[in-house]
């Protein structure tokens, strides 16, 4: 029986990973919870029942956040402790994504019978580049646009470097934006890619920075969470991957927000208002439009363009995101259908009211 | 549309022009003077308490009263507010409890205190902000209707009342009413088409979701005013837009393909939006620069509460009509100076 420890187990998909593993395989597993909130724990109440769950304190800004943890015996260890605004400040995303993911690291290496460091890093941490990624490590000379894209590059990059030093097993899950629990399309954590909807749909926004042709590659929490407990598994090759749709199954821009129109279009009291499709702008436009509005003070549109306005430059630098490493090492990956996916998506987002009513 | 032509615009302002800084010291304004004057607003003007929006309205008329006003078959008389298309007393109806004090209509006196007696009248008062427009396209559809009559007065007046804040979805406002002269006749302008969006679903539209429909609906607005004209953006010479934030007609005009050098509201920071006058107080300026040529084609826009969005092409023709500037006249009580310009 091996022994996981799950960094963030308490966030979103921390929790998600952790009840995988339970389900999948029969090792005990360790989550550490940050220190500083102590209502965190209560939402790992579900998984606390099963006797082979122990919660941990953990704040990976501590010092030694793993003092507690028992090295000896950790086979896999899952980091997903991060902080994933896109509009994070540059010294959280320094001292959570990089200097946080170091001290795993740094623990890692400390972990005798270790199989597997799995790393959660994101799309994005191909920064400003375009065309085609590769699952192989990047370097920065495209840029970052925001301080969240850099960060996960740059844990990339340390945690590469050990590996290399080290012989860790590590392997980098560089992940899809998620936008639904499943195909059902229910909403678990609201990003920007919800935010942007909900401005679009309560008539706060007009105006969709970004080129129509640009793909987007969306997932479901179960999709990942399923590939992260497959990539876990010491029988897999470690390496990096991209656990994403396919190139073919992600959808343009211009399309998807189509759809979501189209969906909202169905619900009487929107359909009633009569908002248009917003109009493409280009990036400056944008810009312009984010800076101008910075006299509107706490209005929801000012506060909802702060959470639109830091990715706004990816809407313009079309990837396609190669994925051949993880099908060949993933070969039951199941297909996304993004279009469908968006569509359960949008459905329950008008049905919730945005999550604020039940369905 | 018939064809028609348009000229003789003037317009007038508030007596008191208040500084943005002061008018925030009086709480007049939901945002901070600091954050107008970054959009661009500085001076706006307010009406003194005993001016109403028939002096405005008044004033107005009476700079063009010797000529362009001679044998005028009609009155299109805007208002944004309702409450500026009654002249009644209100003590007098809450005395009396007789309606008629609630329809005292502003047109009817100013036919007969201009001596207008051919004309007859024709209120204009659900079209906010986008009434002066709508007025000179109600006029040409008059003109195609009634095959006898020459030249019709558009006029806008309104003033806010007392204790309104003098701030609309993050724009300072100013007092101020405006007219033209629409006719059949060869004049300064040829309309070449007038268009209007109404959206009745956005009527309870907050300040927020006024702002957020804005760009896609003025994008609507000229994509389908140029298709009515037959016309391409590049087509267009000049945009004489609302005023409104400075940054707006920066991200519109990469949007519609009107270059923002063809955009001119030279009048924002000094009057801000003048309710349903902007449009022609822009005008008067661009002509008054003397910029503006023969065959250049002018595209007004405004956007209003309701929601409505209207639009007007005009061809400037060079004629002999062609606006020369001047300066009119003080309400007709007032003692203070009103910033009005005509140009006939």
């Amino acid at each position: 029986m091996g022994h996981i420890l799950i960094t963030g187990a308490d966030g979103y998909l921390g929790r998600q990973v952790a009840a995988r593993l339970l389900r999948d395989t029969d090792d005990r597993l360790t989550l550490t919870v940050r220190t500083a909130d102590p209502g965190r724990r209560a939402a790992l109440a579900d998984l606390l029942d099963d006797r082979r769950v122990d919660v941990v304190p953990a704040d990976v800004r501590d010092a030694d956040p793993f003092a507690a943890v028992d090295a000896a015996g950790v086979t896999t260890i899952v980091h997903a402790a991060a902080v994933t605004a896109f509009n994070v400040d540059a010294p959280t995303a320094l001292a959570v994504n990089v200097e946080g993911t170091a001290k795993v690291a740094a623990f890692a290496r400390r972990c005798p019978r270790l199989t597997r460091l799995l790393a959660l890093s994101t799309l994005f941490a191909a920064g400003r580049r375009t065309g085609t990624v590769t699952e192989t490590r990047h370097d920065d000379t495209a840029g970052f646009v925001n301080h969240y894209e850099w960060s996960k590059w740059a844990a990339e990059r340390r945690l590469l470097t050990e590996a290399d030093a080290a012989g860790l097993p590590l392997t980098v899950a560089r992940l899809a934006t998620i936008v639904a629990e499943d195909g059902t399309g229910t909403v678990g954590q609201y990003n920007a890619f919800h935010n942007t909807l909900k401005l679009f749909c309560y008539g706060l926004l007009s105006l969709m920075p970004g080129d129509p042709k640009t793909p987007l590659y969306l997932a479901t929490a179960e999709f990942t969470a399923r590939g992260l407990a497959h990539l876990a598994r010491p029988d897999v090759p470690s390496g990096i991957y991209h656990l994403a749709p396919a190139p073919e199954e992600a959808a343009p821009l211009g399309e998807l927000v189509d759809l979501a129109f189209d969906v909202f279009e169905r619900d009487p009291g929107f359909r009633r208002r009569r908002l248009l499709r917003p109009a493409f702008c280009d990036i400056d436009g944008f810009r312009d439009l984010v800076e101008g509005t910075r006299g509107f003070g706490a209005s929801p549109m000012r506060q909802a363009l702060d959470s639109v306005s830091p990715f706004a430059e990816q809407m313009f630098l079309a990837k396609d995101f190669d994925s051949t490493r993880l099908r060949t090492a993933w070969p039951a990956a199941p297909a996304t259908d993004t279009r469908r996916l968006v569509e359960a998506t949008c459905t329950h987002l008008v049905t919730t009211r945005f999550g604020r009513r039940a369905p | 549309m018939t064809d028609v032509y348009v000229d003789n615009f003037v317009y007038a302002l508030g007596e008191r022009k208040l500084h943005v800084t002061e008018s925030e010291a009086q709480g007049l304004l939901l945002s901070s003077a600091a954050d107008l004057m970054a959009a661009g607003f500085e001076w706006h003007h307010r009406c003194e308490p005993d001016t109403t929006a028939y002096d405005l309205a008044v004033t107005t008329a009476n700079q063009l009263v010797r000529g362009p006003l001679d044998g005028v078959d009609a009155i299109v008389y805007a208002t944004c507010l309702p409450h500026n298309a009654n002249v009644g007393s209100a003590e007098e109806w809450r005395r009396t409890r007789d309606v008629k004090h609630l329809m005292d209509f502003p047109a009817s006196r100013l036919q007969a205190d201009l001596g207008l007696d051919g004309s007859v009248v024709i209120g204009l008062n659900q079209q906010a902000c986008t009434a002066m427009l709508g007025s000179v396209r109600v006029a040409g559809a008059l003109l195609g209707a009634e095959p006898d009559w020459q030249r019709v007065l558009c006029l806008t007046a309104d003033r806010f009342p007392d204790g309104a804040r003098y701030e609309q979805s993050y724009n300072l406002i100013s007092d101020g009413a405006a007219a033209c002269v629409v006719s059949r006749q060869p004049a300064a302008f040829r309309v070449l088409t007038a268009h209007q969006i109404t959206n009745g679903g956005l009527s309870d539209a907050s300040d927020d979701e006024t702002v957020g429909s804005y760009f896609s609906y003025v994008a609507r607005l000229v994509r389908e005013t140029l298709d009515r004209a037959h016309l391409a953006p590049g087509d267009v010479d000049w945009v004489v837009p609302q005023n409104t934030h400075r940054k707006t007609w920066d991200i519109l005009s990469r949007i519609v393909g009107i270059g923002a050098e063809r955009v001119w509201m030279p009048s924002l920071p000094d009057a801000g939006h003048v309710i349903s006058a902007d449009n022609v107080v822009n005008l008067a300026s661009l002509v008054e620069s003397g910029r503006l040529r023969r065959g250049q084609r002018v595209l007004l826009l405004m956007a209003g509460f309701g929601l409505n969005w209207q639009s007007l092409i005009l061809e400037a023709t060079g004629d002999a009509a062609m606006p020369a500037s001047g300066r009119g006249s003080q309400p007709d009580h007032g003692a203070r100076e009103l910033a009005e310009r005509s140009v006939t």
